[in-house]
């Protein structure tokens, strides 16, 4: 709709000036013709300042420019809207054509210079150029005026041609005149407040989009912590499912156990004995399920992140409880292996912290990880207690039993603190990412 | 699409060329023409037959010099459309190349920039001779306002000279005057022809007719127009003497009107008389026609003193169209007609004028031309003579624009008129006038 007006007040503009260019030719043309069919030409060339000395070329001429600028305009819409260059050299036309009609009609019609800064304005994108050709047309529209130019030079005036006709005909044609002018003064002015319309709409439109984006954006936010918060609750519930379905069933067995226990330990010590021994596989077998249970959870943190992030993630856990600081430090990037090999890692990484915290009451706890001659290097240091003998039980043989199965090995050092060093050979060869 | 276009822009490119080059040789095939625009009969309101055959023996001339040219003039124009006809050709753009530049025009076109300025041509043509030319026909040619710019140059010159009715003076037992008279000569000579002769009680013999303020204005020696500053003074020293002098002599004829008539009839001594007039009427047929009953003769005006006879001094100009694209060729037909020596010889042969070019009109030739025009007794005005009332004479002042000049003559004789009948103080209504001429020219 917007785009059709707009083409519309165009068209209109590009007939307004064809038809004054023309009108004043063709009128100049034909008053000098009956001028002299009525032989007043000695009296009218008495009154006048200038006459134009060839009223056919003027004719001629007028009308090839004007049919220039017409083709250039029509070319530049249809073939080079989106060739810059093309767009350039129209308008530079443009220009030179309506300069050459102006001339060619003595400054009485200038109008056409505004025709070809409008133009001007809505082909050309690059701001400083559109202010420059539009200062420059409305320099040359001020100065291209006939009563300014008049006083130096001698130019021939349309509305002595218009005195030429008497009374009412006088009358109507000066009023058709001015009344040409001022319509495409006007146009140009429509013109003008349509393109500042247009552009302010968009400019609206602008911010009414980025407006609806920072709602969108919030609200995507909201979901995020929505959807965290979620995932929390599903994680807590499957907990208290995993620990009701194990812990809970064993408990339960245990309990019952235990029970039957105390109902038959006077009369039949052998058969309680039996049952204690039953019980106690239970609890062991239960102890079995917690593990399995804690295992599975803690893979779901490898699941969920990568392994640097997990790493991150428990360190910064850690580091939030009192008293007790990691220091996490790894020259290997990115930090990412195979599944079974970020697995162990992991583990071990986090049966170490578990350790040097429970068993050595370290608060200070130093990672660090390395490449060296292809082979991936975890050292585990704090300043605790440390200890003398290397006790079973401590999860060592569970990391052992890890590092064996990629191949490598682990050594642990009790002394001034605790030291755990394991050497990992890495699948390097493959690419993870 | 592109390569539709890149074929035909070479295309419109041939068939351009094509048509310039046909242009271009039709142009050059056949005679360079070369247009003149003229009138036909005098300049000088007297019968003239022979119009055509000065300007024919030119184009002969010129043509024979120039055998690719050919000299085309439309015939028929009398000189009272000749303006108007000129006007429409330059309305149209259609001026020829070449034109005779009527008096009252001449402003005209230089302020609508039609005529081609002539310094540089008349500087860079060796033949041309400007010492040749009556310095007052020049600067009839000249542009209007301070400017010295030659635009056309004069091809006959025409004197107003004083006529005499030397009967009259003969029967009042007077003196045909002397060369360098004054107002008080003429005067005189007037206050003694004015008189009852039939006893009628009214006057019927007078001295002057159709003697105007203007023509004391020339002798004056002051002028009311100031053509470089396009101002006018009535209240110049001269002006106001010549007006004081009109109405001494108007005075004398207490009241009565003279008329044509009474000219004819040999009852006036004295009227202007332009030299076209005085060859026409000294001349057969016309002199058979017209003041028979009489022998006349003209001599200068009388001047405010002895000495200062000054007459009003008229030229027929041509012009070059500024537009033209023979410019060239035209100032050579115009030198051909301005400065061959044939060519202004041929104006005393067949016009009624006097040639621009100084020698030819002081030539021992032209003075038999004319003589051998005129009855064996009759005293000649010879070459040398005629050359100092040229070299003396004042020309029309120039004004932007004829009409204006018009105006400001009529609203004058209006006012002057007023002055006579009325009996005005001629100082105080002189000043009233001046006031409302100003008035008018600020408009």
């Amino acid at each position: 709709m917007k785009n059709r007006y707009m083409h519309f007040i165009r068209i209109l503009f590009l007939g307004i000036n064809i038809f004054s260019v023309a009108g004043i030719c063709g009128f100049i043309y034909f008053t000098t013709f009956r001028i002299s069919t009525e032989d007043n030409a000695r009296e009218f060339i008495g009154q006048v300042a200038a006459i134009p000395k060839y009223p056919q070329a003027i004719c001629a001429i007028c009308g090839f420019l004007l049919t220039v600028l017409v083709v250039d305009m029509i070319l530049r819409e249809n073939k080079f809207q989106e060739n810059g260059k093309g767009v350039m050299a129209t308008l530079g036309v443009d220009f030179l054509c309506s300069l050459g009609i102006i001339y060619m009609l003595d400054f009485n019609y200038n109008g056409v210079l505004l025709l070809v800064a409008a133009n001007a304005v809505i082909y050309i994108k690059d701001r400083r150029w559109t202010f420059f050709l539009l200062s420059a047309s409305a320099m040359i529209f001020l100065v291209a005026d006939y009563e300014l130019i008049s006083v130096t030079y001698n130019l021939y005036s349309v509305r002595s041609y218009i005195q030429y006709y008497s009374g009412t005909a006088q009358q109507f044609l000066l009023g058709a005149y001015n009344v040409l002018i001022s319509a495409n003064i006007l146009i140009f002015i429509l013109y003008c407040v349509n393109i500042i319309l247009s552009q302010s709409r968009d400019i609206e439109e602008a911010k009414k989009r980025s407006e609806n984006l920072q709602t969108v954006n919030a609200q995507l936010k909201h979901y995020n912590k929505m959807t965290e918060k979620m995932a929390e609750a599903r994680e807590r519930n499957r907990m208290a499912r995993e620990i009701h379905d194990t812990l809970g069933h064993t408990l339960t067995g245990i309990s019952a156990g235990v029970d039957a226990c105390v109902a038959i330990i006077d009369e039949n010590p052998e058969q309680t004995k039996r049952q204690l021994e039953l019980v106690s596989k239970a609890v062991r077998g239960g102890i079995k399920d917690v593990r399995r249970s804690v295992s599975e959870l803690r893979a779901d943190a490898l699941e969920r992140f990568q392994l640097e992030e997990a790493i991150q993630d428990m360190i910064s856990e850690i580091n939030s409880l009192a008293g007790v600081k990691v220091c996490f430090h790894s020259n290997v990037k990115p930090l990412k292996f195979g599944e079974d090999e970020e697995n162990v890692i992991y583990r071990i990484i986090q049966e170490g912290i578990t350790n040097a915290i429970r068993h050595g009451h370290a608060d200070c706890i130093w990672v660090d990880a390395r490449k060296e001659e292809g082979i991936f290097k975890l050292k585990i240091k704090d300043n605790g207690v440390g200890c003398k003998e290397i006790k079973k039980g401590f999860g060592t043989k569970h990391m052992k039993e890890r590092v064996n199965m990629l191949g490598g090995t682990i050594s642990f050092s009790g002394e001034n603190g605790f030291l755990i060093n394991a050497q990992i050979p890495i699948r390097w060869g493959e690419e993870y990412d | 699409m592109k390569s539709k276009w890149k074929k035909r822009i070479p295309a419109c490119f041939i068939v351009l060329g094509i048509i310039g080059i046909t242009m271009f040789w039709k142009m050059h095939q056949g005679k360079t023409v070369l247009e003149f625009g003229m009138f036909t009969g005098s300049n000088w309101g007297v019968e003239n037959a022979d119009a055509f055959v000065i300007i024919d023996r030119a184009i002969a001339r010129f043509e024979k010099e120039h055998p690719d040219v050919k000299v085309e003039y439309t015939s028929g124009i009398d000189r009272e459309d000749y303006s108007e006809w000129c006007a429409d050709k330059l309305l149209r753009g259609d001026m020829p190349d070449i034109f005779m530049v009527l008096d009252e025009d001449f402003s005209r076109y230089v302020s609508l920039d039609v005529l081609e300025n002539l310094d540089s041509y008349m500087e860079n043509d060796p033949e041309f001779q400007q010492a040749e030319f009556f310095t007052k026909a020049l600067e009839i040619g000249q542009g209007i306002g301070g400017e010295k710019v030659q635009y056309a140059l004069p091809y006959e010159v025409v004197p107003t000279m004083m006529f005499v009715n030397k009967t009259l003076l003969e029967k009042e037992g007077i003196q045909m005057p002397r060369k360098d008279w004054s107002w008080e000569d003429f005067y005189n000579i007037c206050q003694k022809v004015t008189k009852d002769t039939d006893g009628d009680g009214r006057l019927d013999q007078f001295g002057t007719y159709n003697y105007t303020w203007l023509d004391a204005m020339y002798t004056s020696g002051g002028t009311a127009f100031d053509s470089k500053n396009m101002t006018v003074d009535f209240t110049n020293t001269g002006v106001v003497e010549s007006v004081k002098f009109m109405k001494k002599l108007n005075q004398l004829y207490g009241g009565e009107i003279v008329t044509q008539e009474d000219f004819d009839a040999g009852k006036v001594a004295f009227m202007p008389l332009n030299f076209a007039e005085y060859r026409t009427y000294k001349t057969y047929p016309y002199k058979i026609k017209k003041y028979t009953n009489f022998q006349w003769d003209c001599t200068t005006f009388p001047g405010i003193v002895s000495g200062q006879n000054v007459s009003k001094v008229d030229a027929l100009l041509l012009g070059i169209n500024k537009d033209s694209r023979k410019k060239m060729l035209a100032w050579e037909f115009l030198s051909e007609l301005t400065m061959d020596k044939e060519s202004q010889m041929d104006i005393f042969r067949y016009s009624q004028g006097v040639p621009s070019f100084k020698t030819v009109a002081e030539s021992k030739e032209a003075e038999q031309i004319i003589q051998g025009e005129m009855d064996p007794e009759e005293r000649v005005i010879g070459g040398e003579f005629l050359c100092e009332v040229i070299e003396n004479g004042e020309i029309t002042p120039k004004f932007y624009q004829e009409q204006m000049y018009e105006q400001i003559i009529s609203l004058a004789n209006t006012e002057i008129a007023n002055i006579f009948e009325q009996n005005k103080s001629v100082d105080i209504s002189m000043k009233i006038l001046q006031r409302e001429l100003q008035r008018y020219l600020n408009q």
